[in-house]
């Protein structure tokens, strides 16, 4: 696309070039300011090339099968306008999973955000083998996610998994992991919780290695303890990380597959347990398109989903965003109340 | 990888070996084929070299065949792909039919449960009258040969394996038990209908306290696949709502659950095999392929040919076919006529006994279930239960059940929660029966 733009602006230029030349190089200008003007958006067209091929397109055709009785083998059908979005939305399996989801959702982003932010704040402190710990968080995010479902589907297998078995040397009789809706959203939640906390916290942790260090220093001199200042500092020093952290984990909790499809091996085809108890909406998306071989409402799911995930983007935007700058506006008013706040103790001492 | 006789394992095992360094050796030096075509090939020794690619699932025991085709055929290198379970290889395969046919293979493995939705779209296959399938016609079982037939008569598909089911049972529970655990007394004991089945299972439940086979859902199919008409009619029509025969069938299901009969278990965990060595279950729903699945998960659980399982020649019902697999040639192959000739060389008699001596998969065709009735070796891991003979007296009478576009989703997504509310006591048989109904409705329409 550039260079033929290019080739064109060139042909284009050449005649003018002759008589503009003996004034002062009208064509060097216009090439500088060409450099200056479009050049940056060439180097960074490549992302949006590959993003319009393997993203817009793709997001754009299913839309387009969205709205079609489209067979799995047999290929496109009747327009059907929105029908298959009216038919999913009033469908009972389409909320369930809906439900599911979002249940499976809060159990791992919630503790998974603020058990990053810990481990985070305890990484930053002056740890012996600092690389040691910092790789060894990363370690369950290496491990992939299809070997890490099968290892915790082992672990809560009903009859002698790991985790009935520890419950019961409690005197914790056997829980039916696989089988109790709450149950088996806590184990998925636990195998989403288990690969990306570390990764999250790692993430934290880089960001909380850019907060001025002296800002600490002035603070515990201040007298502020250890939970003061990284409610008052870390936190919102790291805001716009937190934020990050916190819509990609919403982008990804929401997209739940491989755990719950390999939970429970039984269940070829893409139910998510014996009754659905553990389906998500990915997986009930590959059950609509592979299974139920329906692929113009699997295509309405996904841009129901596309949709949800929006919504539940910008929502967790605007809180996170008001949770770490409530109080005072910005950083500076901020610091200043802080002075002001320290100062009559300092006073005291 | 699970294999009729441990003898085998190391037979396939070793084959393996020597297949992979024969593609390794033929990738790395093409001047292979100037050596003389001494091997006895035939026609075949002078044409160009090609590539044949090839997808199957399961444990379809074909690595030593491999091999030995392209030890006859010198210009042939095969590519195969083995995928895990035929679930996973039906998601492959509607995959890529669904981009046009692209990426599929010269030759696909088909399994029968999904030769349904396939044969909506059988002009993704060759037909294969084409490449002189009618002159082995009469090499199959004649149901075998009409399955891979579709509406139109185009035959897509070469018969490899069928599912002639008998009972796996373990001899030391029955003995326990105070039952007969010799394979012919049991063969006696079990003969007759579901219902006598069901009965056996009360003494022996009632003489134990234990269940009498894994989960409904295995016995729920083979009762379906035992009818001459299952979720379909023989033309094409939904064949649930208001069938007596499979609501008759049902209500002895449901009844043998609510006495205890099932240990409502996970298949294809079991878990992880020990309940086939631990003596949850007694009985086990054996086609031919399934005797593979039962030794492998006997030995995941810690068991071995000690643990007690044996093989009787007998059915509840009569008899009965569970699955089975063809081979089809991809329309979109770029060597058909050689992926025909080799697809079809795999399915001939002499080759589909050297595959049920590797895997445990029954021949589809008549001369290699006669050779098995007739010289078929005892199985060491079933108590040196003859399971070739067994399986050949167990293939007699077996008919072709119409399979429709989405039997096997009706298998999994509608009876398979049915028949998991009746093993754990949520629904009694009317609740569950309506709930498989609404089901229907809801995923099939």
């Amino acid at each position: 696309m550039s260079t033929s733009t290019e080739t064109e602006v060139a042909a284009d230029a050449s005649p003018r070039r002759r008589p503009q030349a003996p004034r002062s190089g009208g064509f060097g200008n216009w090439l500088s300011q060409f450099d200056r003007k479009v050049t940056p958006y060439i180097y960074v067209s490549p992302f949006f090339l590959l993003f319009g091929l393997i993203g817009l397109f793709p997001l754009a055709y299913t839309f387009y099968v969205s709205m079609y009785d489209w067979d799995l083998l047999k290929g496109k059908g009747d327009f059907v306008g929105f029908d298959n979005f009216t038919n999913m939305l009033s469908n009972e399996m389409f909320w369930n999973s809906i439900g599911n989801t979002i249940a499976i959702f809060l159990m791992s982003s919630v503790p998974q955000i603020l058990v990053a932010l810990i481990l985070a704040a305890i990484l930053d402190q002056n740890l012996r083998a600092k690389s040691f710990w910092r790789m060894g968080v990363l370690l369950p995010y290496v491990v992939a996610p299809v070997a890490v479902a099968l290892i915790f589907s082992s672990v809560f297998n009903e009859a002698d998994g790991l985790a009935n078995n520890l419950l019961n040397m409690v005197g914790i009789a056997d829980q039916e992991w696989k089988h109790t809706d709450w149950q088996s959203w806590f184990a998925i939640a636990t195998m989403v919780n288990w690969r990306w906390t570390g990764y999250n916290a790692l993430i934290l942790l880089a960001a909380m290695q850019a907060v001025p260090r002296d800002q600490y220093e002035s603070a515990a001199i201040d007298g502020a303890g250890w939970l003061r200042r990284f409610v008052s500092i870390t936190i919102p020093s790291i805001r716009p990380t937190v934020i990050f952290v916190i819509i990609t984990s919403t982008i990804g909790g929401l997209q739940i597959f491989a755990e719950p499809r390999l939970f429970d091996v039984s269940n070829a085809g893409g139910i998510g347990g014996s009754d659905r108890q553990f389906q998500t909406t990915v997986l009930f998306l590959w059950e609509m398109a592979f299974f139920r071989r329906d692929f113009g409402r699997a295509a309405a799911v996904a841009w129901l989903l596309f949709l949800l995930i929006l919504i539940f983007g910008v929502v967790n935007f605007m809180l996170s965003r008001s949770i770490a700058s409530s109080g005072a506006g910005n950083r500076a008013s901020r610091r200043a109340a802080k002075k002001k706040k320290y100062a009559p103790k300092e006073v005291v001492k | 990888m699970s294999f009729s006789r441990r003898r085998n394992i190391l037979g396939v095992a070793a084959g393996a070996t020597a297949f992979a360094l024969l593609v390794a050796g033929c990738s790395s030096s093409d001047d292979k084929n100037d050596s003389p075509a001494s091997s006895g090939a035939g026609s075949s020794s002078a044409a160009e070299p090609v590539t044949l690619t090839i997808t199957t699932f399961g444990t379809m025991g074909y690595e030593d065949l491999y091999t030995e085709y392209m030890e006859l055929n010198p210009h042939v290198t095969i590519e195969a792909t083995n995928i895990d379970t035929g679930g996973n290889a039906r998601t492959d395969t509607f995959t890529k039919i669904a981009a046009g046919g692209d990426g599929l293979t010269d030759i696909v493995g088909l399994e029968e449960g999904w030769l349904g939705a396939i044969m909506e779209v059988s002009d993704s296959f060759e037909d294969l009258r084409d490449y002189g399938i009618e002159d082995r016609k009469s090499d199959w079982v004649d149901w075998k040969y009409a399955q891979a037939t579709d509406p139109s008569g185009r035959v897509i598909g070469y018969g490899t394996d069928i599912g002639p089911e008998g009972i796996c049972y373990n001899g030391k529970l029955f003995e326990a038990a105070g039952l007969p655990s010799d394979r012919e007394e049991v063969a006696d004991l079990l003969e007759g209908d579901w219902a006598h089945y069901m009965e056996v299972g009360k003494q022996y439940q009632q003489a134990t306290g234990k269940a009498w086979y894994d989960h409904s859902g295995f016995v729920w199919n083979a009762m379906v696949n035992q009818l001459d008409e299952g979720y379909y009619t023989a033309d094409g029509a939904l064949n649930v709502e208001g069938n007596a025969d499979l609501e008759a069938l049902w209500a002895i299901l449901a009844d043998g659950a609510a006495s205890g009969l099932s240990a409502a278990q996970s298949p294809w965990d079991w878990n992880g095999g020990k309940s086939f060595v631990d003596g949850t279950f007694a009985t086990f729903m054996c086609p031919g392929w399934m005797l593979g699945v039962v030794q492998s998960n006997t030995e995941a659980g810690g068991g071995d040919a000690t643990t007690g399982w044996d093989f009787a020649d007998v059915f509840p019902g009569g008899a009965a076919n569970w699955g089975g697999s063809f081979l089809a040639v991809a329309s979109n192959s770029k060597n058909k006529e050689e992926a025909a000739k080799l697809a079809s060389w795999l399915t001939e008699p002499e080759q589909q006994v050297k595959q049920f001596n590797a895997a445990g998969t029954f021949p589809s065709t008549i001369a290699a279930q006669e050779e098995l009735a007739a010289n078929g070796e005892p199985n060491a891991f079933f108590n040196n239960a003859p399971v070739g003979q067994l399986l050949a007296g167990r293939a007699q009478g077996v008919v072709a059940q119409f399979k429709g576009p989405d039997d096997s989703l009706i298998q999994e997504n509608v009876f398979g929660p049915a028949a998991n509310a009746l093993d754990r006591g949520e629904l009694d048989g009317p609740a569950a029966w309506q709930q498989a109904l609404d089901l229907l409705k809801e995923l099939v329409g």
